[in-house]
Parts: C-alpha cells; structure tokens; sequence
C-alpha cells in the first residue's frame, strides 16, 4: 500500500481557554458548533414544551395570548435558524475535511468567524425577552402583521440577518474546501455521499440567503425608516412578503433536510455492510432536489390567491419523484445486505421510516383543492415535524451517535441509546400523529387555546404526552454523554468498519489530521483496503 | 401435499382480511369523512373526493414502502460474518423506480387540476354575495337586501351589516340550493376565512379582490367555525 505524506504545519501552545476562543481548526469549531447548537435544540425544546403544556386541555390560561405568541415564534425560530440549520454546519466543520482527506477547511478565519457569529445572534434574538417582549409573529413574520409587532421583532431581524450572513460565508468555504482540497485520487463521483449533500447544502444557501436577507432588510425599513414595501396602503404589496420569504424559506427545508439524508447515507452502507445502492443516482437525486427547490415557494401560498396554483402544484409533486428515488436507494442498500442495529442504525432506519410520513403527507399539500382545507391548520404542524424531526432530528442523533468515537474519542453505551430510541421514537409519534386528524378537523396552526366544544381535547392531550416522552428520551442521552466523558478516550480508528477517510486517522484525529493517507479508487477507500476493490 | 399448504395460505390470508375488515367496520364510524368534517357545499365534496383519492394512494404508498422495509430489516440482519453480495446499483431498477412515482404524480396532478377548475368556478352575474371584511378581531359580513328581494324599505340604503366582536362571533346565514359569492377584503393585516366544512379557505389580504364561491347544500348551524388566523 502507498500512502502520501502530509506535511505538517506548527501550532502555537496556547492556554486552554484562549486555545478555544481563538481556534481556527475545523474539528474544535465543529465542535463548539455543535455544542452551541445542542444548546439551542434544548431551549427550543423547552420551548415547544410550554407550547404544549398550554394546548393540553381545552381553555387553558397557562400563558396569556401575548407569551404564546412569543413561546411559538422563538420555539421555531431556535429550531430552526439556531439549530438544525447550523447543526450541519457543525458536523460538515468537523467530517467535511476529514472525509476528503484535508488538513482544514480552505478559509479557516472566515469558518472561525462563522461560527463567532452565531452566539451573538441567537443571545439578540432571545433578549428579546429581557425588552418588552420577543418577536411574536411567527418564524414567517408574515406582514402586513410584522410591520406592527413590537422591538423583539426589530432584534429577530437583526438575528436572522447576521445568521445569514454565517452560513453564506459558511457555504462559500464549504464548497470551496470540497472542490479544491480533496485528497489525490478523490474524483468528485468518489467524494463520500454526506460531503455531495453538504455541497449541494451550500449551492442553495449561497443563492437563497441572500434573498431572505433582502427580504429582512425591507421588513427593518418598513418597521423603522417609514417604507412601506409591504403596505398596501402606502403603494407596497401585502403578498411581496410572502413571495421572496419563500423564495428563500423552501429552499431552506431543503437545507435542513439534505445534510441529514447524507448522513443517513453514510449509516446505511456501513451497518449493511454493502455500498449505497445507485450513488451516482443519489448524487443526481440530491441535486434534483435542490434544482427543484427553487420552483416550489409558492405552495405555501395557495390560499393568497395571489399566485398561479397549477404550475407550483405540479413541481410540488415533481419533487417527490427525486425524494422517492432516494428512498428506494435506501431500501436497496438495505437488501439482501448484513444489517447489525448499533445505536447510529437505529435511529437511521427511524430516519427512513418517518421521513418517509413526512415525504407522503407533504403530497396532500401539492394536490391544490386539498390545500385549501388543510392549510395552516395542524396538518402542516404535522408535515413539518414529520420533516424536520421525523427525518432532521432523527438524522442528528445519527451522526452524534455515529461520528461520536470519532470527535471524542469514546463510544456511547449501546443500552442507553436503545432506550433513548424507543422513548423518542414513540413520543415522536403521539406528538405528531394526532395533529394529522386535528388538521383535518380544522385546528388552525398558532392558536393560543380552544374551546372544549371543538371537541380536540384528547388529540391535544395525547401530542402532550408525546412531546413530554420526547424530553424524557433526552435523559438517557444525556447520562450516556457525561458517562462517555468520564471515561478515558479509547477508540481505535475505525470502530464501526466504516468506508470512509475519517476512519484512517486516529480518534480524535491530531490537530493536521493525517500523518498519511491512503490511495483513493472508490467511494470507500478503507473498504477497498479492507476487502479489496469491488467492481463497479 | 403442495396444493393444500397453499390453500391454507389462502385461508389464513383470507382469514387476516375479514379480521382487517370488522376492525375497519368497528371503528370507521369515527373516519366517516376519511377524518374531514362533513362537507356542507358542492364544492366541498369534490374536495373530499380528491382527498380520499389522494389518501388511498398515499396509504398504499406507505404500506408498499414501510412493508419493504420492515422486511429488509427482519429478513437481512446479520447471520454470520460472511459479507453480502457487494451490488452497486442498477441502473433499470433506477428507470423503474423513477418511473412509478412519475406515473403516481401525473395521475395525482391531473385529478387535482380538474377539482381546482371546478371548485373555482366563477360566480354566475346573479348570484348572491356577501361581502366580508376581516379585522383584528373578527368579522362583518355585508349582505345587499336588494339581492334578497327583500328591501321594502325605500329609505333603507339596501343593505344588513353584521358585526362581530372578539368575544361574539358574528353568524352568518346563507341560502341552501344555491351559489353564494364570498368577496373578502381586509384593512389591517392578512386574515384566511375558514369554514373547516366548505374544506376552503381563502385569505382575507389587504389591498386584494378575493373572491370565492361555493353553493350549500345541507342546513345546519355552522356558528362559531369561522375563524380568522391572523398573520
């Protein structure tokens, strides 16, 4: 076997502190990306919590109108700019490099600065709290209606902005490093499955953040400087916010969801023991899903009656036809393979079996004349969390449970994670679920109470339980993760058998990553040395 | 004997099915409307139609689906440290699967597209409007007494106002049999006015003529089911 030699550059010594402070590796910045993000995915939860604990029974006065509004936009608004959004961030900071075979990523300052702004913006958008009240018309900040609400608003601008300018900047120097630093004989049909998503990820955030930024930056001259971009009693337009919200905001499902089916894709073929069945077809289907993004934004907005509903119903559809090549991928990397059930294929196959409700029950959606009925109503609170908790969050645990013998150096107990799974799993559904039927019933999304006469108590009572197991699941997970930091570091390189660069190097790897790398002629690279190459 | 073990097949199969079926009988009084409320308008069954057409794909799509998978996961677990067949992909399995979901959403589509033209129709020249003004935090609804036929008042200026607080919900009254035109219009913020049994809502937008029509065709007191989410 050859290897290639790397040299290595010198690093100054510095206090621990400052050594974090002032990091510019990608592995450290991963890390404090995920532990900033971890942190928010908690607060959100808290949040979400609260929103259930007022919607459990009918009439209830546990938080008035004004704190309901808050808790509901701050809860999606942590979830998703603050966490899932960065979370990929996070795992692409410390895999990306690593799966190519680089040293670090190409711009390591701008990565660093990245990452410094998210703290800031996250602690801006809640201090809101601390000034009369945070942003309270929901994470869409629908105008005319955001034009009124009060200064938490203004900060929740601000935020979101400079959140967006992090992951523009984010996405430029991911695909930079992914086309300029992949190691020698890594063609791009041979980068690892999660580094394609994680470009693909990048395409849509550097062409669709920006238009959210125009949006914000419209909304902030509205609220401040007199505009009326959005007032149409000043000449502006009341759905031009909609429009160019969208524009950027369905892209963005995608960018919370893509970089979780890559991870996904990682899992399978390690615990299968067999290759991603059809790699190149799931490179063409990921970027099929992110060409279609573009063209979808306005099912969100059939019931404006302001946008041309045939058209954006029928690429709606069309996008299920990519998603489903994937999970037909999916399936035949799992048959006739040797499937072992380790902590991070547990949840992987949690991935694949309720994406795939969330998949299915975004249909309902596109079909247009159903659109109508179902529109913000609980249906969609559904399709969303089949979505992005279904198959976002699912992915999350994945990797952490995947990657974590890799980052830390330890191996998470198996027993508690099985229980962590089974908790989240059920809880997921009896949060979830019931929301389809009250939809259906007409349960509009955002209401702050009921009245007993509709009838949707017990549904609501259920999704309570469900949300409350979800928290309880999180106890397991968050014992096995203090007991893995009080044990020593002990994992060898490549506990799992997996296929890719990051399992060369030692866990955690040092701080230039490699001493030496291997000859790449496939997507698996340890693989092939392993077994030998296979034929394609 | 072959033959028999497959009838027995059958049987049990069979017997799996009728099992199925009572529990579908037991409990389909709850899923009446496939979980929709009752559709009170013409346009609001055509909805539903295309609901439960669309809800019968989507079923089958989930059983097909998750069935595989559940199967992948019971029949292919580890047995034994010998690796499986290393198969990289195909590509006519690839054509195959690309295609079925093509199929599924042009079928999909096209139902849905004829629903939509249906159920938008517009409003013949002499049907009966109402025009419906959203506020923060209710509604009025206006109705011209000269539409009614019955404005015998001379001085009156035709028409009946009914306004709406936050704490009274305004009723509102339609005729059965016949199109009633809906013209939504908004001062303030966006609103959606949502009858959860028309199975429509329409946004309520400041600065937009939007419009709607639906044709009832069941009486009942529908009160307190409109409702506006402003946003």
């Amino acid at each position: 076997m050859t290897s290639i030699a790397i040299p290595r550059p010198a690093y100054a010594e510095r206090p621990w502190i400052l050594d974090w402070l002032m990091t510019v590796d990608h592995k450290k910045l991963g890390i404090l990306y995920l532990y900033t993000t971890m942190f928010f995915f908690a607060v959100g939860g808290i949040l979400a919590l609260l929103v259930r604990t007022q919607l459990a029974v009918a009439d209830n006065t546990f938080v008035n109108n004004d704190a309901y509004n808050q808790i509901f936009t701050m809860h999606a608004s942590a979830m998703l700019f603050l966490f899932i959004i960065p979370v990929w961030a996070g795992f692409g900071n410390y895999i990306v490099p690593l799966q190519i075979g680089a040293a670090d990523m190409a711009f390591p300052r701008i990565n660093a600065l990245s990452f410094w702004l998210i703290p800031p913006a996250g602690l801006l958008m809640f201090s809101g709290f601390l000034f009369g009240g945070a942003a309270d018309a929901g994470w869409t900040a629908y105008s005319p209606l955001a034009r009124g609400s009060g200064v938490g608003l203004d900060l929740w601008i601000i935020s979101v902005i400079i959140l967006g300018v992090s992951s523009t900047i984010g996405a430029a120097n991911f695909m930079v490093t992914m086309f300029r630093m992949r190691a020698p004989g890594m063609t791009m049909f041979r980068m690892p499955i999660f580094c394609w998503t994680m470009l693909v990820t990048a395409v849509l955030q550097l062409l669709a953040t920006p238009v959210l930024a125009s949006a914000l930056a419209m909304l902030y001259i509205d609220r401040n400087f007199g505009g009326s971009f959005f007032d149409p009693n000043g000449g502006g337009n009341a759905i031009l916010w909609q429009n160019i919200f969208w524009f950027y905001s369905h892209p963005a499902v995608y960018i919370m969801i893509l970089p979780g089916m890559g991870i996904i894709s990682e899992v399978l073929p390690v615990f299968a023991r067999k290759p991603l069945f059809g790699y190149k077809a799931f490179v063409f289907a990921t970027m099929g899903i992110g060409g279609l993004g573009f063209s979808v934004w306005a099912h969100h907005m059939f019931t404006t009656g302001a946008v041309l509903k045939p058209w954006f119903g029928f690429m709606t559809f069309m996008i299920g036809v990519p998603t489903g090549v994937k999970m037909f991928n999916w399936l035949g990397t799992l048959w006739r393979g040797s499937i072992t059930f380790e902590a991070p294929m547990l949840f992987a196959l949690g991935f694949l079996s309720m994406f795939l409700i969330g998949g299915i029950n975004g249909t309902f959606s596109a079909a247009v004349p159903v659109d109508f009925a179902i529109h913000d109503t609980y249906f969609v609170v559904a399709h969303i969390h089949y979505v992005l908790f279904g198959g976002a969050v699912f992915a999350v645990f994945a990797g952490l449970y995947y990657w974590f013998p890799k980052i830390w150096g330890r191996r998470l107990d198996e027993r508690l994670a099985r229980i962590h799974f089974a908790l989240q799993f059920i809880g997921f559904n009896l949060a979830f679920f019931p929301m389809h039927l009250l939809g259906l019933d007409g349960m509009p999304r955002r209401i702050a109470t009921y009245s007993e006469s509709s009838g949707w108590e017990t549904l609501n009572l259920i999704s309570t339980i469900g949300a409350f197991l979800i928290g309880v699941a999180m106890i397991p997970f968050i014992i096995n993760v203090v007991m893995a930091f009080l044990r020593p570091k002990d994992q060898p390189n490549d506990p799992w058998e997996a296929n890719t660069l990051e399992w060369w190097t030692t866990s955690p790897p040092p701080v230039h990553n490699f001493d030496s790398l291997p000859e790449v002629h496939s997507e698996r690279p340890l693989w092939d040395l392993r077994h030998g190459k296979t034929a394609h | 004997m072959p033959s028999t073990g497959k009838l027995r097949v059958i049987r049990r199969v069979n017997l799996l099915i009728s099992a199925a079926l009572l529990a579908i009988a037991t409990i389909s009084p709850a899923f009446a409307g496939w979980g929709m409320p009752d559709p009170i308008t013409d346009q609001a069954k055509r909805i539903q139609d295309l609901w439960v057409f669309t809800l019968i794909i989507a079923l089958a799509v989930f059983f097909a689906v998750e069935g595989a998978l559940l199967y992948a996961i019971i029949r292919y677990r580890k047995r034994g440290d010998e690796l499986p067949k290393q198969t990289h992909g195909s590509t006519a399995l690839e054509i195959v699967w690309t295609s079925i979901p093509v199929l599924i959403v042009i079928a999909l589509f096209s139902y849905s597209f004829i629903v939509l033209r249906d159920v938008e129709k517009k409003a013949p020249e002499d049907a009966l409007s109402v025009d419906v003004t959203g506020f923060q935090f209710s509604w009025e609804f206006v109705y011209s007494l000269n539409d009614l036929g019955t404005n015998t008042d001379p001085n009156a200026d035709g028409q009946i106002s009914i306004i709406g607080t936050a704490a009274q919900e305004p009723t509102l009254v339609i005729p059965v049999g016949e199109p009633v035109e809906f013209r939504l219009k908004s001062n303030d913020v966006i609103h959606a006015f949502y009858v959860p049994n028309f199975h429509y809502k329409l946004d309520v937008v400041p600065g937009r003529d939007n419009r709607f029509v639906i044709t009832a065709n069941e009486t009942g007191e529908f009160t307190g089911s409109v409702r506006s989410c402003a946003g």
